[in-house]
């Protein structure tokens, strides 16, 4: 397992986006789904901001990744279209609420997925600088950009650990089963802490002078289209906000 | 002592909110069975005050708190919650604030921090309460269907808000004394707290 300490995994294939895009495109894409309605210009929003997610998985050459969205997304739908009509009562309660909720989360978190395999934590502090935000808060966002992949792993390793011991939620002790999740969990969050803070200074990041930056970031044609991509979703949630 | 924040701080700072943020987050995901909302006030403070008993262990300066609560929130607008980062500052002002007045050793008054802190959390309720009206035709057209929205209006009545704003209070009090055990139990033990 590649623990570099302060840098993603380069995020170099493919297609380059401005940090500040990916962040605006989680933003939009995540608001205008989750909170927005359907009808008027809604309908063709939704479905842009939902392939959204796709076509950035594609263009970066995450193939995997795009095949298991664009799966998950098709069941849900196909879930929706075929077995709402087909069932009643609770079963069709809650076929109803896990696919409503499912396919209107899902979108937004594939894009933060991307945003955080995808950018580096240098690309991100030099975004960050350039928008003039302090270091109090770009080092600590950095920090857990590149520590939400980890949890997730640790998260599933540790998971493997407790079902072979037969500690699960069948074992009926739900106290005991989240007691033998979490103090694991957040051992191994002190100790990559450590290693990175020290990690972390032997670079220099304490030090009191002005940080440089070999990451040239800045916006591209590509941005400029998941811009308007954004603008339109956010202009159609509006429409419907006031109609 | 050093007042500013540090590398070290920061880097701490960002690595529990990350735990505490995905811990938050696995806990709201039963929210999708309407009976569970309003539970949330129970569940989110009681399970989140172990990691963020922790994290209290490291804060010894002014602004940790702060600090960490206003990133979970900017975390949670950029996923949609407004209300809760605007919570969030509020709360992580008072929490910093408890915590200041302890001079940061007090175990009882890092507790008590905790129980502010986790008052975050009615953020998220509060949508519901200020705009029933469209938030329950968001629920219906956003595809949730006709049942979810209709029990989650009934389990959440307007003269619910008090009583979940002092269950978030109150339940993190207790996860804060939740988590104070679990600390003792393993993480003394092992010199990490």
């Amino acid at each position: 397992m590649a623990r570099e300490i302060l840098s993603g995994d380069g995020g170099e294939r493919g297609l380059a986006l401005d940090p500040r895009t990916k962040l605006l495109l989680v933003f939009t894409v995540s608001v205008v789904l989750t909170a927005g309605g359907y009808g008027g210009a809604m309908d063709y929003a939704r479905p842009a901001l939902a392939a959204a997610p796709f076509a950035l998985l594609l263009l970066s050459r995450r193939w995997g990744s795009a095949a298991l969205y664009s799966a998950a997304y098709m069941f849900l739908y196909c879930a929706e279209m075929f077995l709402v009509p087909l069932t009643y009562g609770i079963v069709n309660f809650f076929i109803l609420a896990t696919c409503g909720m499912f396919s209107r989360f899902m979108p937004g978190l594939v894009m933060g997925h991307f945003l955080v395999t995808t950018t580096t934590a240098s690309q991100f502090m030099a975004a960050m600088s350039r928008m003039r935000v302090p270091a109090k808060v770009t080092v600590p966002l950095s920090v857990m950009f590149r520590f939400f992949p980890t949890v997730g792993e640790e998260c599933s390793a540790i998971n493997d650990a407790m079902r072979m011991r037969g500690v699960s939620l069948a074992g009926g002790r739900p106290l005991v089963m989240l007691e033998y999740r979490l103090v694991p969990m957040m051992v191994c969050g002190v100790k990559i802490g450590e290693e990175l803070s020290a990690a972390a200074l032997t670079r220099g990041f304490g030090a009191p002078v002005c940080r440089t930056n070999i990451r040239k970031v800045g916006f591209h044609a590509q941005d400029a289209a998941a811009i308007l991509l954004c603008l339109f979703g956010i202009a159609a949630y509006i429409g419907w906000l006031a109609r | 002592m050093d007042a500013k924040l540090n590398a070290k701080d920061l880097i701490n700072v960002g690595l529990y909110t990350a735990i505490y943020f995905v811990v938050v987050f696995a806990v709201a995901m039963v929210g999708y069975i309407p009976v569970f909302i309003p539970l949330l006030s129970v569940l989110v403070p009681l399970i989140a005050g172990i990691p963020f008993m922790l994290f209290l262990t490291k804060v010894r300066k002014f602004g940790m708190a702060l600090l960490m609560l206003t990133l979970y929130g900017i975390i949670r607008a950029l996923f949609g919650g407004v209300w809760e980062l605007l919570m969030a500052v509020v709360c992580g002002l008072i929490s910093e604030l408890i915590l200041r007045a302890s001079r940061y050793g007090s175990v009882k008054m890092a507790v008590l921090a905790y129980g502010a802190a986790s008052v975050t959390i009615f953020g998220n309720y509060i949508p519901i309460y200020i705009s029933r009206d469209a938030y329950y035709a968001r629920i219906i057209e956003g595809g949730m269907g006709l049942e979810y929205g209709d029990a989650l209006m009934r389990f959440m009545p307007d003269w619910s808000a008090p009583a979940l704003l002092v269950s978030c209070f109150v339940f993190g009090i207790l996860g804060g004394l939740l988590g104070k055990a679990v600390l003792k139990k393993h993480f003394t033990r092992a010199g990490i707290a």
